[in-house]
């Protein structure tokens, strides 16, 4: 019975989160993903310059596209709560690291393709605005990407993208606690194979 | 005789997962990494991982390394093309006539003037591929998806994929069309298998790669991405947008307990 009035309860908050999030100017957020992916395109994988201009030029927008404080709370969990304040440092900078190694070198597979913007959907979440886009593939269906936006004050940033469904934050989320759930070492276990993983990459 | 019978089963196994899944239905859809067979499955994942590591994918390297791109498109498309009849079945049983009628046409076409499917003829005519299969013709008639299970070579699973992946065999025309003969048909239905797991691990080798490198806990990434992006299937659909879970930090507390309980 406790269960359901949560529920209820629970569901009751999400429509107030829902109808207090007018406050998010959709165009304004489209515009700024826009304006992100044009930059990405233009500027980077199309630029002609060396690899390593390249990475630097695609770490510079991430960093300021994204907002990995905010994503990197959010996919450590519950464990975020247990966190010191050192592992939680930690965790940010290796995810930043993983993130942008991982991402730079994908970058080039958008090589002659675009984002075709179609519009803007409502979040659950208070000051957040999903700006939906496709991509053409080449061949079949093109492929959705959907990017998170959180708006505060004036300032835009990145905090999902999700492609065909598969929320990037949410993946990350199940992984990390996956493994955490797996290993007695928890955070700092955690944190130790994230470093091993961006020294390889 | 045999066909129907396998038919009959397959029927039967979906009425009794509809009837039995059905009550905790609800409770599933907020738990995205919900996995009752986890030992077993991450046991079967290590077995598929390594049968890939030393058999499937260095035979994908190799046939890469032995055609040029141009062979590897046209060997692709006419796989694409031999599957063709399953989008149409699955088109007509979900009741897009439309689309029955344009992958009719498309497998006319590509099958004749584009050189058994290696050349897609019927996409310049403005006849677009709309790839579906039956696992989603049972998720718009609101089959619940069972639980998720990884299968030995297949890979993640759950009951509902893998009842449409059999139903699809039999709309294959490597199946049906060598029906008359059981020996020819054993023949041609494992190479085909064959050739389709090649191909399709050749066209994912960067990306599984990429995949793995990025993770530190590979099963759990690819558990969570095969869930999420099957949510997207079926009649509930519109409804159920699983990647929009609450993300504000005011309630932080509670949003982590809710979901991950």
């Amino acid at each position: 019975m406790k269960k359901y009035l949560f529920g209820i309860v629970a569901t009751l908050m999400m429509w107030v989160a829902g109808s207090a999030q007018a406050e998010v100017d959709a165009k304004a957020a489209q515009k700024f993903v826009e304006d992100v992916t044009t930059q990405g395109i233009e500027q980077i994988i199309n630029a002609n310059v060396s690899q390593a201009e390249k990475d630097k030029r695609f770490e510079k927008l991430f960093n300021s596209a994204l907002d990995l404080d905010f994503i990197g709370k959010f996919v450590l969990g519950r464990n975020w709560r247990s966190a010191t304040p050192e592992q939680r440092k930690a965790f940010i900078k290796v995810y930043r690291e993983l993130n942008i190694k991982t991402w730079s070198k994908r970058f080039d597979e958008f090589k002659g393709k675009s984002f075709t913007f179609v519009g803007t959907t409502p979040s659950s979440s208070k000051g957040q605005v999903y700006v939906d886009s496709t991509v053409d593939m080449g061949e079949g269906k093109p492929v959705t990407v959907k990017w998170r936006v959180r708006q505060e004050g004036s300032e835009y940033k990145i905090v999902d993208i999700v492609i065909e469904n598969v929320s990037l934050a949410i993946t990350a989320r199940n992984e990390y606690s996956g493994f955490i759930k797996n290993n007695p070492g928890g955070v700092d276990a955690l944190i130790k194979d994230l470093q091993n993983k961006v020294n390889q990459a | 005789m045999i066909r129907k019978s396998v038919l009959c089963t397959a029927l039967a196994l979906v009425m009794s997962l509809t009837t039995s899944c059905a009550s905790n239905n609800a409770k599933d859809d907020q738990h995205i990494d919900e996995d009752r067979f986890e030992t077993y499955n991450r046991a079967m994942f290590k077995f598929n991982y390594r049968f890939d590591k030393y058999v499937l994918r260095p035979v994908a390297e190799g046939y890469r390394s032995v055609t040029n791109e141009f062979t590897r498109e046209r060997v692709n498309s006419a796989i694409s093309n031999i599957r063709e009849p399953i989008s149409v079945g699955n088109h007509l049983l979900q009741g897009n006539i439309k689309q029955t009628g344009v992958g009719v046409a498309r497998f006319g076409i590509n099958s004749t003037l584009g050189l058994l499917g290696m050349f897609d003829v019927a996409e310049g005519w403005g006849l677009k591929k709309e790839e579906t299969e039956f696992d989603v013709t049972l998720a718009n008639w609101c089959v619940p998806d069972g639980p998720f299970i990884i299968l030995p070579f297949m890979g993640p699973s759950t009951p509902r994929a893998a009842i449409g992946d059999v139903v699809d065999v039999f709309m294959n025309p490597v199946y049906w069309g060598t029906y008359n003969d059981a020996n020819i048909r054993d023949k041609v239905m494992y190479s085909y298998a064959a050739i389709y797991a090649i191909a399709l691990r050749e066209q994912n080798l960067e990306l599984l790669d990429d995949l793995e490198r990025g993770s530190v806990d590979f099963y759990a990434t690819m558990r969570s991405a095969y869930l999420q992006n099957r949510k997207s299937l079926g009649c509930h659909a519109k409804d159920d947008q699983s990647y929009d879970f609450d993300f504000g930090m005011d309630d932080e507390e509670q949003t982590f307990d809710e979901m991950e309980d």
